[in-house]
């Protein structure tokens, strides 16, 4: 209907085809646009407005064990959180979580993949049982690693402890060893995503650049310098992008393991939020504490992002 | 040049799984030759180029280089360059990093680096896009900067894997040219392999003609065209190829649709035979074999006709000016020692 509307339009008023053009154009955009507004309208309701709801709700005492302290108070709840040593110690407990899960998971991921490359056999069932932990959901790793893995005497990690000579560790009671868990089971989780991505790049390799390479006498350590790792870097880059949004805010695994103790030893900035909003019921100051968490992962990101369109 | 470029294959066997991509294959290449590996696709001469630069193991047999048993060699330590029908070029690098490659990997000093890497593009004559990335250039000047990446390492051997298939034709033929001077320019032994036997012809010193896994005939290009070894080559080589008729061999003569050629041959006796006849080679003369034009290819200074023979297909080549109409009937022959004879079952030359 549009289409031939516009078409004898444009004869009739005999427009230049430029503004035949330009008429096509606006109407394609305006169509476009409709298109887009449902969903665009539900984004704006379902993450848009409750992010503007958290930013405004940080401006609040929202203290819902003392109600009748409630009030506006602008940026105090960032001036507390500025001085506050709990939120510095759960922002780095963050960043170390972060930068070792995702850079575990590369460096094991890319490892793997390139192991299970050389495969002649067996490739497709060992991606099908890589994939399992990736679909478990992060609430049940936590539960089976509390209670399987690392649990005194019965778990299998404490019993292969204990069978190498180590002894039993109190894997979870620790606040060293809890980091350590916490970041194994995140890694152990997913790794296999990163271990997919980069096996799926590596195979769309074109072969004959790596004979062509061999002729020219690289060694493998040098073809793996040289050509795998700059031509799989986009994959890497997206990789890390992804692996750490997610660990900045990993939650169900920790939440079920450690619940951030012991202590505050496992209390990422996320647990940190939870705890102050949900358990403390100060309501104003967790949200303050989100919004703190966005920024930094609005940060680090952007970074990320300057990194990927770098070269 | 640290070798002279000397090859030997001996008693090569390739398998894959039961079936065999080359069953034992035999052949000596000279240093500084130019020698090309012809023939169909699958006939296993990608396969002899793989086995040469190493990049395939033989199931067995013994590859020399130099007199030097490099069966087990590693392609790094063999010391060969190699042009890619696919060019293989490192999308991620420059043209100049491409052609630099080799040369850091042999540890050479950066200051050595970038005049070979300048002198090998502008032989190519690639010197203007050194700052591109393959992406950037068309498949000529991809072409080109392979070739620069080739033969900047001055390596005794120098294979060539279809290297003019990708190519428009025009391009094709200027390259082929430029190939030739380049090779003798540089004194290296090369390997070409080609499906394409006008190229072969055209570019090799000495050629090696291969039939499903085997070699069927080594030898210069005019040798191959003027003693085929076997119906299979005969059918091969040659633009349009040879005219191959079953015919009745009778003390020195053939029959073909009823009509006597005299042979060069002095065999005794009466056969079935395959004979071959160039089109080029066929004349028209009163009194000879008759036959009716089907067809006028008409290309510019020559044309191909292809003549009915009672029932017998023949393809012909005429000078222009000498091209008679279709649907005309004339008269044919060939000179005896024109005349190729062939067994029909070995299929071999008689």
């Amino acid at each position: 209907m549009t289409s031939s509307a516009v078409t004898s339009a444009g004869i009739a008023s005999d427009a230049p085809r430029s503004d035949f053009g330009r008429v096509l154009e606006q109407r394609e955009r305006r169509f476009a646009a409709a298109l887009l507004a449902p969903a665009f309208l539900a984004l704006l309701a379902t993450t848009t407005f409750p992010l503007i709801f958290l930013v405004y709700t940080s401006t609040f005492r929202m203290d819902l064990a003392m109600p009748f302290t409630n009030g506006f108070v602008g940026f105090e709840n960032y001036q507390v959180l500025l001085s506050d040593e709990r939120f510095w110690s759960s922002l780095l407990v963050s960043l170390v979580y972060t930068g070792s899960t995702v850079a575990f998971q590369v460096v094991i991921g890319l490892a793997l993949a390139l192991l299970v490359m050389d495969m002649k056999r067996g490739q497709g069932w060992f991606r099908i049982i890589a994939i399992l932990p990736v679909v478990l959901s992060p609430a049940v790793v936590g539960m089976i690693w509390r209670t399987f893995m690392l649990a005194p005497e019965f778990g299998i990690i404490d019993y292969l402890a204990i069978n190498a000579g180590l002894g039993s560790k109190n894997w979870l009671g620790d606040p060293t060893l809890a980091m350590v868990s916490v970041i194994a089971i995140h890694t152990w989780q997913w790794t296999p995503f990163a271990f997919m991505v980069l096996l799926a790049s590596l195979a769309s390799l074109p072969e004959d650049i790596y004979e062509a390479a061999r002729l020219d006498r690289a060694s493998a350590w040098q073809r793996f310098r040289r050509i795998t790792l700059p031509l799989l870097r986009p994959a890497i880059v997206m990789v890390i992008i992804m692996r750490t949004m997610v660990a900045l805010t990993a939650f169900a695994a920790i939440f079920t393991v450690t619940g951030g103790g012991p202590g505050t030893a496992t209390e990422i900035l996320n647990l940190y939020a939870y705890r102050k909003s949900f358990t403390e019921l100060s309501i104003g100051y967790g949200s303050a504490l989100a919004v703190a968490l966005l920024i930094v992962t609005i940060i680090i990101s952007g970074i990320l992002f300057a990194m990927r369109r770098a070269k | 040049m640290s070798g002279q470029g000397q090859v030997s294959f001996r008693n090569i066997v390739k398998m894959h799984g039961e079936f065999a991509a080359l069953k034992g294959v035999n052949f000596e290449i000279k240093p500084g030759e130019f020698f090309a590996l012809l023939g169909p696709s699958g006939s296993g001469k990608s396969t002899t180029l793989r086995i040469l630069a190493g990049l395939d193991a033989p199931t067995a047999g013994r590859v020399l280089i130099d007199d030097k048993d490099v069966t087990s060699t590693d392609a790094r330590d063999r010391d060969i360059a190699m042009v890619f029908q696919s060019y293989a070029l490192y999308p991620h690098m420059t043209v100049a990093e491409n052609i630099a490659f080799p040369l850091e990997m042999a540890k050479l000093p950066k200051a050595q680096i970038a005049p070979a890497v300048k002198d090998a593009a502008r032989k190519v004559k690639i010197d203007h896009l050194l700052d591109r990335r393959p992406g950037q250039l068309s498949g000529g000047q991809q072409q080109r900067c392979a070739l620069a990446r080739a033969i900047v390492r001055k390596a005794r051997l120098f294979l060539l894997d279809e290297p003019l298939s990708n190519l428009d034709a025009k391009l094709r033929l200027e390259t082929r040219a430029e190939l030739k001077k380049l090779q003798r320019s540089l004194g290296v032994t090369a390997v070409y392999v080609t499906h394409d036997q006008e190229e072969a012809m055209t570019l090799a010193d000495r050629m090696a003609v291969f039939m499903s896994g085997e070699i069927q005939q080594v030898g210069t290009p005019a040798e191959v065209f003027a003693r085929p070894n076997s119906v299979d080559i005969a059918g091969f080589i040659g633009n349009p190829p040879m005219n191959l008729v079953p015919a009745r061999y009778v003390n020195g003569d053939v029959i073909i649709a009823g009509h006597r050629l005299k042979t060069a041959t002095t065999m005794a006796g009466e056969r079935d035979v395959v004979v071959g006849l160039r089109p080029g080679a066929l004349r028209m003369v009163e009194g000879g074999l008759g036959a009716r034009v089907d067809l006028i290819e008409d290309l510019g200074d020559t044309a191909v006709l292809d003549l009915d023979c009672a029932g017998t297909m023949i393809r012909m080549r005429v000078a222009d000016g000498n091209i008679p109409g279709e649907g005309d009937t004339i008269s044919i022959t060939a000179r005896p020692q024109d005349i190729h004879l062939f067994d029909p079952t070995t299929r071999m030359r008689l």
